[in-house]
C-alpha cells in the first residue's frame, strides 16, 4: 500500500459534517491530504472536567474576592509564625524555670550525654567562627578557651548570649563588625543549654566557683 | 497539474534537529552529573587529561552557564528544528502547494542554525540576560525576531497560495504558534543595551517576573506544545491510517487551549511577592487548562483506536502513542502543581524538573523520534534501516524517562518535606539546607543514569536515520492538484468575524469576567450577573442554532486571515489583562511598606557578575509567604519577614529564581557596619566567609555541591562599563544620585578598597601565596570577588515606607478586597 495515498475508506460510517446524536459517529465529507476526520460527540467525563473547572473558577474567585472567606497569605503566615513564637517563648520559660548557674555547672556539664549533644551542635554550626579547638583561629568569632568572657562569665549569661546573639550595643568583631546571630531562633532552650554545658566542660577552672 | 514539494528544507531541519538534539542532551547529562558531584564543573578535566589541565573549576563549564545552554539547545535547537521540519513538510501537503519561497526557507534554515551557534558560544561565556529560556543577548534576540518574521512570511504566503480551500486543524496550531511566539518573544525581550553584549530589561522586579513567566510558561505552550500538536494531527493519522477521532473536539480544545494557556503564567510565581490576584488567576486558569490539554491527548489516542494492532509492529505508532500519553501525564501534573497548596511543597524543588522532563523527554522527544522514523524513509525513498533498532531506542528511552521522572519526584518531595519539617518541639526547623541536599544524592545519581539512557537511545535514532538516508537518495514529493479558483477561498472580510453571534456572545462572557476581576465595589456584582446572563444566552443561542455556529467555523477555516486575527485576539487577552494593570500600578506607592535601596556602583557590578554566572539557576531571592520559608530565611524577631514586592522593585532583571539547589539569598545581606560609612555592610555571614566560600564552598559548607569560582580571584571587575550601566538604570527609574563618570568609578574603587581592607589580614589566596597586607588588599580590590561580596552583603536592603492608604489603585483587585472588608467591618461596628 502506498503510504501517501493509501487511506482506506471507512465506509461503515455515514458521511456528514457533524454528528447530531450521542453515540453517533459520522465521517466528515472533506479530506485533507488523505486525512479523514470523524465527528463524535464529546465524552461526558471530559465535559464535566472542563465545565467543572470553569465553575470552580467562579466559586473560588467569589469566595476570595467577594465573600472574603479565605485569609490573605500575609495574614496567614504572620499569624502562624506568631503562634510558633508564642509556643517557643513558653517552652523557653519552662526550660529557664529549672535552670540556673549551679544547675548548669553541676548537673548539665557533668552529664556526658548532654555535653555530647552540645558538642554535636557546636561542630555543626559554631565551629565555623569559633574553630574546632574553640580558639577561633580565623578571628571570625571570639576564642572560647582564653578565660575571657567578654559578655559575662556566669553560665546563665553565656546562655543568654547564645540564645539572643551579640548584644545590640556590641560593636562586633573588627574589622567588619560581624556579630553572632541569635541561635535561639534556630535552637530550643534545651539545646542552647546543651551548648553551654559543652562550653563549661571545656573550661572547668573558669566555672569552678559554681561547683557545689 | 503536477507540483513538486520542497522536501529539502524539512530534510535539513530534521538533520539539524538530530545533531543539536545530541548536543543538547549531552549537555543535559553533564549538567545533571554536576549536581551529583561538584568536580564535574571542571576539576574532572584534571583526571581525564592526566593532570595536563589543572583547575578546581572552569568558568565556561559551570552548571550556572551550562544549564541555560542545555535548556536553549533542547527547546530552540532540538524541538525548534524538529517542529520546523514537520511544519514545512505538512503545510505544503495540507495546502496542496509548494512552500511559497525557497529562498525564504533557506534564509530561515541557515539563520536559525547561525543563531543556535551564537547561543552555543555566548552562553558558556557568561553572556546572558538571565531570563529563563530568554537568556540570549540582545543582538541574538533581534536575529531571532527577524528569522521568525521570515518564517511567518513564508508560512502565511504559502497559505495564501494554497490549492485547498479549507485549513486542517494542524494548520490552526501552526498559526497560533507563529503569532504567539512572536508576541511573547518581543515583549519579554524589550531591553536597553549598555554594550554590544549586555543590556537591562525594561521591566524590573515583579513586573519583570510577571512578564518573564508569561513568556516562560507560554514558550512551553506555544513552542513545545502547539506546533507538536499540529504535527500530531498530521503525522499520527497518517501513520495509523485512521481518521481523526473527533472534529468538534479539535475545535473546542484548540480554542480553549490557546485562550486559556496564556493566563496560566503566574503559576510559576505562586506564594511569592506577586500580587495575590495574579496568583489566583494563574492557579484557576491552570485548572481550566487540564481538560483542553486532555482534548489533544484524546484526539491523539482515540485516533489510534481500532489501529492498536500496529502498535506491536510499527515503531512510529509506539513512539506516538507513548508521546501522547506522556503529554496527557504532564498536562495533568501541571494543573496539580498549580494548586497553591501543592505548589508550597513542589516549587523550587526537583519536582518541577521532573515535570518538565516528562514533557520534554516524553512528549517532545518521543514525538520527534516517531516523526523522524516516519519521515526518513519517505524523504530518502527507502525503508527504515532497522526497525529493531528503533524498537530498542523506544524501550531504552522509555526506561530512561521513567527513571528520570521517578528520581525527580523522589528528590523533589523528599527535599520539599524536609525543608518544611519542624523539630520535635515544633519551635524551629529540623534540617539545615545542606542536609536536604545530602538526602537526595541517590535520586540525583538515578536521574543522571536515566538521562544517559535517554541520550544513548537518541544516539541509536541518529545512527538509524543516518543509515536510512545512506541507503536511499533524497527525493521531493509530488502531487496532482487542481488549482483552486480565487473565490473559493479567503472571501470573508475581517468584519465577518465580529458579526456572528457565537463570537459576540463568547466575547461578552469574557469581557464581563474581566470586568468582574477589576470592578470596584457594587460594579463587581453587576459584572458577575452579566457573566451569567451572557453565558446562559450563549448556551441557548448555541442549542437553538448549532448549524449556524458550525457553518461559521467551517467558513472561518476557508479564510486564513480572519482565522489568524481571531486566534491572535484569543491569545492576546490573557497577557493584556495581567500585564497592563501591573505596569500601571504606581510602583512607588504600592510596595507594601518596603522600598529597596539602590545598589552602589560596585554592588551593581557584583550583581551583574552574579547574573552572568547564572547563580539564579540554583539560588532564589524570594522568601515565600509560607511558614518554613519565613522561618528558614527570615530574620528572627520579624514575623512578617517574607519578601515584599518593594524589596526587589529596582532589580533589572529580577532574580527570584525558579529552583533551589542552594538556599535562598533574599536576606543574605545586612545593615551598614557604621551608618556614616556606606561601603561596609555586615550580612548573615562575614566577608571572609564569602571569600572562603567562593574559593572552596566545601570549606565553609561541608556537603555543598556548589562549584568553586577561582576566576573571581583572577578576573578584574569591569569598572569602566559602570557609568553606561548606571545611566541605563537611571533611564529605567532607579533613583541614582547624579554622578559623573569619574565619580561612579571612584565610588566603586573606594568601596572595593574598603572591603578588601577587611580581608587583608585574614584572607589567604592559594594562587598568590606571597601577597599579604596592603599588597593583598590592592590586588583583591581590583578583582571580581570583592564586587560579588559587595553584592552579597547588600542583598535584602530596604527602607521602610509610609503607605498612602487613601488612594486605592483601580487595577488592584487585592486592594479592592481590602476596602470591601474594611467597609464591612465598619458596618458591623456601627450596628
Amino acid at each position: 500500500m502506498n503510504p501517501e495515498h493509501g487511506q482506506e475508506e471507512h465506509e461503515e460510517h455515514r458521511r456528514a459534517d457533524f454528528a447530531s446524536k450521542k453515540g453517533e459517529i459520522v465521517l466528515r465529507k472533506h479530506e485533507y491530504d488523505g486525512i479523514q476526520e470523524y465527528d463524535q460527540k464529546l465524552p461526558n467525563w471530559w465535559l464535566v472536567t472542563f465545565f467543572g473547572a470553569v465553575i470552580f473558577y467562579l466559586i473560588y474567585w467569589f469566595a476570595y474576592y467577594q465573600a472574603g472567606l479565605i485569609e490573605t497569605d500575609q495574614d496567614a503566615v504572620t499569624n502562624a509564625i506568631a503562634e510558633i513564637q508564642k509556643e517557643k517563648a513558653e517552652a523557653l520559660e519552662k526550660t529557664l524555670a529549672n535552670l540556673n548557674d549551679k544547675v548548669l555547672v553541676n548537673e548539665w556539664a557533668t552529664d556526658g550525654a548532654i555535653v555530647a549533644e552540645g558538642e554535636k551542635i557546636y561542630s555543626q554550626v559554631c565551629i565555623g567562627c569559633h574553630g574546632p579547638e574553640l580558639d577561633a583561629p580565623t578571628k571570625l568569632g571570639l576564642s572560647l578557651v582564653d578565660h575571657e568572657w567578654k559578655y559575662g562569665d556566669r553560665p546563665m549569661e553565656i546562655f543568654k548570649l547564645i540564645n539572643e546573639g551579640s548584644p545590640a550595643e556590641s560593636k562586633g568583631m573588627p574589622p567588619t563588625g560581624a556579630k553572632m546571630i541569635p541561635w535561639g531562633a534556630t535552637y530550643s532552650g534545651k539545646q542552647v543549654a546543651q551548648m553551654v554545658a559543652f562550653i563549661i566542660s571545656k573550661n572547668p577552672e573558669d566555672f569552678a566557683k559554681f561547683k557545689d | 497539474m503536477t507540483i513538486t514539494y520542497d522536501d529539502k528544507t524539512p530534510r535539513q531541519f530534521m538533520i539539524a534537529s538530530i545533531i543539536w538534539g545530541l548536543v543538547g542532551m549531552l549537555v543535559g547529562v553533564i549538567a545533571a552529573l554536576q549536581l551529583s558531584d561538584w568536580r564535574m564543573n571542571g576539576a574532572f578535566l584534571e583526571a581525564i587529561t592526566f593532570g595536563a589541565f589543572n583547575a578546581d573549576g572552569v568558568s565556561w563549564l559551570t552548571f550556572g552557564r551550562l544549564r541555560p545552554l542545555h535548556t536553549n539547545a533542547v527547546i530552540f535547537a532540538f524541538v525548534g528544528n524538529m517542529a520546523f521540519s514537520g511544519i514545512y513538510y505538512s503545510t505544503q501537503r495540507l495546502c496542496k502547494c509548494r512552500t511559497a519561497s525557497d529562498k525564504l526557507s533557506q534564509i530561515h534554515f541557515w539563520g536559525w542554525q547561525a543563531i543556535i551557534l551564537g547561543a552555543a558560544i555566548t552562553l558558556p561565556l557568561g553572556l546572558t540576560q538571565s531570563k529563563e529560556y530568554a537568556e540570549l543577548i540582545w543582538p541574538l534576540d533581534i536575529a531571532v525576531a527577524l528569522i521568525w518574521v521570515v518564517f511567518a512570511i513564508n508560512f502565511f504566503w504559502t497559505l495564501a497560495k494554497r490549492n485547498e480551500p479549507s485549513l486542517y486543524v494542524a494548520l490552526w496550531f501552526y498559526i497560533a504558534t507563529i503569532i504567539t511566539v512572536a508576541m511573547l518573544y518581543i515583549v519579554n525581550n524589550l531591553q536597553i543595551p549598555t554594550s554590544l553584549t549586555h543590556s537591562y530589561p525594561i521591566f524590573g522586579g515583579l513586573q519583570d517576573a510577571l512578564v518573564q513567566w508569561w513568556y516562560g510558561h507560554n514558550a512551553v505552550a506555544f513552542f513545545l506544545t502547539t506546533p507538536i500538536l499540529g504535527i500530531m494531527y498530521y503525522f499520527l493519522p497518517k501513520a495509523a491510517n485512521r481518521p481523526v477521532y473527533s472534529y468538534r473536539l479539535s475545535i473546542i480544545h484548540f480554542w480553549a487551549l490557546v485562550f486559556i494557556y496564556i493566563w496560566a503564567g503566574p503559576h510559576h510565581l505562586l506564594n511569592t511577592a506577586l500580587p495575590r490576584w495574579l496568583q489566583t488567576l494563574g492557579m484557576l486558569f491552570s485548572l481550566m487548562l487540564w481538560a483542553p490539554s486532555w482534548g489533544g491527548m484524546l484526539n491523539g489516542l482515540l485516533t489510534l483506536r481500532g489501529g492498536w494492532a500496529k502498535l506491536r509492529t510499527d515503531p512510529v505508532i509506539k513512539f506516538f502513542a507513548a508521546g501522547v500519553t506522556f503529554y496527557g501525564m504532564a498536562t495533568f501534573e501541571g494543573p496539580l502543581l498549580s494548586i497553591r497548596a501543592v505548589n508550597e511543597l513542589s516549587h523550587y524543588t526537583d519536582w518541577g524538573i521532573g515535570h518538565v522532563h516528562s514533557g520534554a523527554l516524553g512528549w517532545n522527544g518521543l514525538m520527534a523520534a516517531g516523526m523522524f522514523y516516519w519521515l526518513a524513509p519517505r524523504m530518502w525513498k527507502t525503508e527504515l534501516w532497522s526497525k529493531s533498532l528503533a524498537n530498542l531506542h523506544f524501550w531504552i528511552a522509555l526506561v530512561g524517562i521513567l527513571l528520570y521522572v521517578a528520581a525527580m519526584w523522589t528528590a523533589g518531595i523528599t527535599q520539599g518535606l524536609m525543608l518544611g519539617q519542624l523539630n520535635e518541639q515544633g519551635t524551629g526547623l529540623k534540617y539545615e539546607f545542606v542536609d536536604t541536599l545530602l538526602a537526595i544524592r541517590w535520586p540525583y545519581y538515578f536521574r543522571s543514569f536515566g538521562g544517559t539512557l535517554y541520550l544513548i537511545g537518541f544516539a541509536l535514532c541518529a545512527f538509524n536515520i543516518w543509515k536510512t538516508a545512506k541507503s536511499g537518495s533524497p527525493v521531493n514529493g509530488t502531487a496532482e492538484v487542481t488549482p483552486l479558483e480565487r473565490e473559493k477561498k479567503d472571501f470573508l472580510g475581517l468584519k465577518a468575524i465580529f458579526v456572528h453571534k457565537s463570537v459576540q456572545h463568547i466575547f461578552c462572557v469574557i469581557l464581563f469576567t474581566i470586568l468582574w476581576i477589576f470592578a470596584p465595589r457594587g460594579g463587581d456584582y453587576a459584572a458577575l450577573a452579566l457573566v451569567i446572563v451572557f453565558a446562559v444566552l450563549a448556551y441557548r443561542a448555541f442549542r437553538k442554532d448549532v448549524k449556524s455556529w458550525a457553518d461559521f467555523h467551517d467558513s472561518l477555516l476557508e479564510n486564513y486571515i480572519p482565522l489568524t486575527v481571531l486566534a491572535f485576539i484569543a491569545v492576546a487577552i490573557g497577557g493584556a489583562v495581567q500585564i497592563i494593570p501591573t505596569l500601571m500600578v504606581d510602583r512607588a506607592k504600592n510596595i507594601e511598606g518596603r522600598l529597596q535601596e539602590a545598589y552602589t556602583p560596585l554592588e551593581l557590578a557584583g550583581r551583574d557578575i552574579y547574573v552572568a554566572e547564572g547563580c539564579y539557576n540554583c539560588h532564589s531571592q524570594m522568601i515565600r509567604t509560607l511558614v518554613p520559608d519565613v522561618m528558614r530565611y527570615g530574620r528572627s524577631g520579624h514575623d512578617d519577614d517574607y519578601s515584599h514586592l518593594g524589596e526587589s522593585i529596582y532589580d533589572f532583571p529580577f532574580q527570584w529564581g525558579s529552583k533551589r539547589t542552594g538556599p535562598d539569598l533574599a536576606r543574605e545581606g545586612g545593615p551598614l557596619v557604621d551608618k556614616e560609612n556606606p561601603h561596609l555592610r555586615t550580612g548573615k555571614r562575614d566577608n571572609l566567609w564569602h571569600f572562603n566560600h567562593f574559593l572552596d564552598p566545601r570549606q565553609t559548607s561541608p556537603g555543598s555541591n556548589m562549584p568553586p569560582y577561582p576566576w573571581f580571584f583572577e578576573n578584574k571587575t569591569d569598572f569602566k562599563s559602570l557609568p553606561k550601566r548606571i545611566a541605563v538604570q537611571q533611564t529605567l527609574g532607579v533613583p541614582y544620585p547624579a554622578m559623573t563618570r569619574d565619580e561612579i568609578e571612584q565610588s566603586a574603587r573606594e568601596q572595593a578598597m574598603a572591603i578588601a581592607d577587611t580581608l587583608k589580614e585574614s584572607a589567604y589566596l592559594p594562587d598568590q601565596p606571597d601577597l599579604s597586607g596592603d599588597e593583598l588588599r590592592n590586588y583583591l580590590a581590583e578583582r571580581q570577588i570583592i564586587a560579588v561580596i559587595a553584592y552579597m552583603q547588600k542583598l535584602g536592603a530596604y527602607t521602610e515606607q509610609e503607605l498612602d492608604k487613601n488612594k486605592p489603585d483601580t487595577f488592584d483587585p487585592d486592594q479592592q478586597r481590602q476596602f470591601r472588608k474594611e467597609a464591612k467591618e465598619d458596618e458591623t461596628a456601627q450596628r
